[in-house]
């Protein structure tokens, strides 16, 4: 920054400049020391500028969000991590995919410890995502300017489960196998286009190599490539519905006024003035005049926040590799289905509604929860109880969510525990 | 731009070149988009399935005593059945979700979903949608009994010896 050279072009003073030269060209900002410099740096810095320079103190309240959907992403980080590395060792080949599984766990350097973490993240990815969805019902956060991130959210909880659902086939073990058949056999059920996306998934008329192959390539490009993008846009639409949703009487004062109407003109930049750098937002958090601030920088603020998030959550996922082992079960045996023949748990509530009947539990009933999710935040239109859990102005809507929230758990809490041989009654003790 | 707005407040409605155009190129570009998702669905759908082949032998009636009145045939997916001179082939793979059904002592059992069959294959139990088929089962010239899979039979028409 502030290099005194006599004669800048001279080839000595840029050998000594060099080191400095070369960080400053990297890093345009100092180590920040004030406020401004927060800002600037937030804004310039690229890995920074997906936060906002200030946020609301009560994104920060850890009772208010519980961190879960930082946790949701920080698996999907996990994840792909994981996942890269045992892509160096994994064939998708139903005479290979299996002993590779074995390799992984028998010869090859943290092999194991990298699978465990990859099965446990995506568990937990799995809860962590569907936490999140009622973490944002109960606090009636899916509601105006927010309806449409909630359905993305709707989105990337279902992309969740595709990835885990094409993920636990590649082992190529008695369970991969039979849920791939019985997946794609539920597909099969849908109207009219059913059966051509049965065939379009398994590649064929049974289940074998070509299925294999489809569902690695979903597993490994196509569906993390369109979550990316997905959670990306979701991410984005934080910001721009104005940060995370909160009570009304978290900002007392005058509503925010936009700086902008609604026919924005250009702003003329003068040299001679200056602008502060939140002036040149545009937005619901931009303040006018001595409006008070419940704002702080996210630098350090959020930043550490963060942090602390993504340290507990790969504590957690490397505390579950080293004491559990991720399962695998016999290799595939064509003729014989486990008895009884179990998914992973979360889907354990689907195969208990399928074993009533395969459209309605399979198709009929998960589509209209979708369409019901989808559709909540334009069929509850009033405003109130934003930003509280459990808001007594909610208390119709929250009975309804956790209604069918404690459905969906009996039945896994059925098929899970409830199940024996032949898909028959038992009790577990 | 005055001059379009006159005249069409005026005259019949026209439309200018620049929109005639606009619409064009557009709906080429929505045409060659829904194109190429059509010629990637054609892609990804294969020309040619591998499998096993659909009609085969499964040796003479011999093979089957009539003392074991079901044998399973797990390869093939189908039970034999004999019963005396009379012989059938039924499929094991469940009307459900296509897991692979056992026999049981009533019939066949599912252990995926819990349908059960009895011993002709009708639904007995569980979400299982249809009877079990009931493929066609034939003597070939050479004595061996030939199995068609793409030919289903009424449940109960047996071959005769």
């Amino acid at each position: 920054m502030s290099e005194q050279t006599p004669n800048p072009t001279s080839l000595w003073a840029a050998v000594k400049g060099l080191p400095g030269n070369l960080w400053h060209s990297v890093f345009r900002n100092p180590l920040p020391a004030n406020d401004l410099e927060r800002s600037a740096t937030s804004f310039t810095n690229f890995f920074l500028h997906i936060h906002p320079v200030k946020v609301h103190k009560n994104t920060l309240r850890p009772g208010y969000t519980l961190g879960l959907g930082l946790i949701s992403s920080f698996l999907f980080v996990i994840l792909v991590a994981t996942g890269i590395l045992l892509m160096f060792y994994y064939v998708p080949s139903t005479t290979q995919a299996y002993d590779r599984m074995l390799d992984l766990r028998g010869t090859v350097a943290f092999g194991p410890i990298l699978r465990n973490m990859h099965r446990w993240s995506a568990h937990a990815m799995v809860a962590a995502v569907f936490m999140h969805m009622c973490r944002v019902f109960f606090t009636g956060s899916y509601k105006k300017p927010r309806e449409f991130n909630w359905v993305i959210g709707v989105v990337l909880f279902l992309l969740t489960l595709l990835l885990s659902f094409t993920g636990y086939l590649l082992p190529w073990d008695q369970l991969a196998f039979w849920a791939i058949t019985v997946g794609t056999a539920i597909a099969g059920y849908a109207p009219v286009i059913g059966k051509d996306i049965q065939f379009l998934l398994m590649g064929g008329t049974s289940v074998g190599q070509e299925a294999l192959l489809r569902f690695y390539v979903l597993h490994v490009a196509v569906l993390p490539a369109v979550l990316t993008l997905v959670v990306a846009i979701h991410f984005w639409r934080i910001r721009k519905d104005g940060g995370l949703s909160r009570p009304a009487e978290a900002d007392p004062t005058p509503p925010m006024e936009l700086m902008a109407g609604p026919d924005p003109k250009p702003v003329e930049l003068k040299a001679k003035k200056i602008y502060g750098i939140q002036g040149l937002v545009r937005g619901p958090l931009t303040k006018v005049n001595n409006i008070p601030d419940n704002t702080v920088f996210s630098w350090p603020n959020l930043l550490i926040a963060e942090l602390f998030t993504f340290i507990m959550t790969l504590s957690v996922i490397l505390v579950l590799a080293l004491l559990f082992n991720a399962p695998l079960e016999e290799p595939v045996n064509i003729m014989h289905p486990p008895n009884p023949a179990k998914a992973p748990w979360y889907f354990l509530g689907l195969q208990e509604m399928v074993s009533y009947s395969a459209f309605w539990g399979g198709i009929g009933v998960p589509g209209v929860y979708v369409l019901l999710l989808i559709f909540t935040p334009y069929l509850d239109r009033s405003p109130k109880g934003v930003g509280k859990w459990f808001s007594r102005d909610r208390l119709l809507a929250n009975t309804i969510f956790l209604t069918f929230v404690l459905a969906n758990v009996i039945f896994v809490i059925i098929g899970t525990f409830f199940r024996g041989p032949n898909w028959s009654f038992v009790t577990p003790w | 731009m005055a001059v379009n707005l006159k005249r069409s407040s005026q005259g019949p409605q026209r439309i200018s070149r620049r929109s005639l155009l606009a619409w064009i190129t557009g709906a080429g570009l929505v045409g060659s988009a829904g194109l190429s998702v059509l010629s990637n669905l054609v892609f990804i759908k294969p020309r040619v399935a591998y499998g096993q082949p659909q009609r085969f032998s499964i040796g003479k009636p011999d093979d089957f005593p009539v003392g074991t009145p079901r044998i399973i045939l797990e390869q093939r997916r189908i039970c034999v059945v004999r019963d005396g001179n009379r012989m059938a082939a039924v499929s094991t793979t469940c009307t459900h979700l296509g897991c692979i059904v056992g026999l049981s002592d009533t019939g066949f059992a599912c252990p995926c979903h819990g349908s059960r069959f009895d011993q002709d294959g009708q639904v007995t139990g569980g979400p299982a949608p249809r009877a079990l088929p009931w493929f066609k089962l034939s003597l070939a010239p050479n004595g061996e009994l030939e199995v068609d899979k793409d030919t289903e039979v009424t449940p109960g028409s047996y071959l005769t010896l």
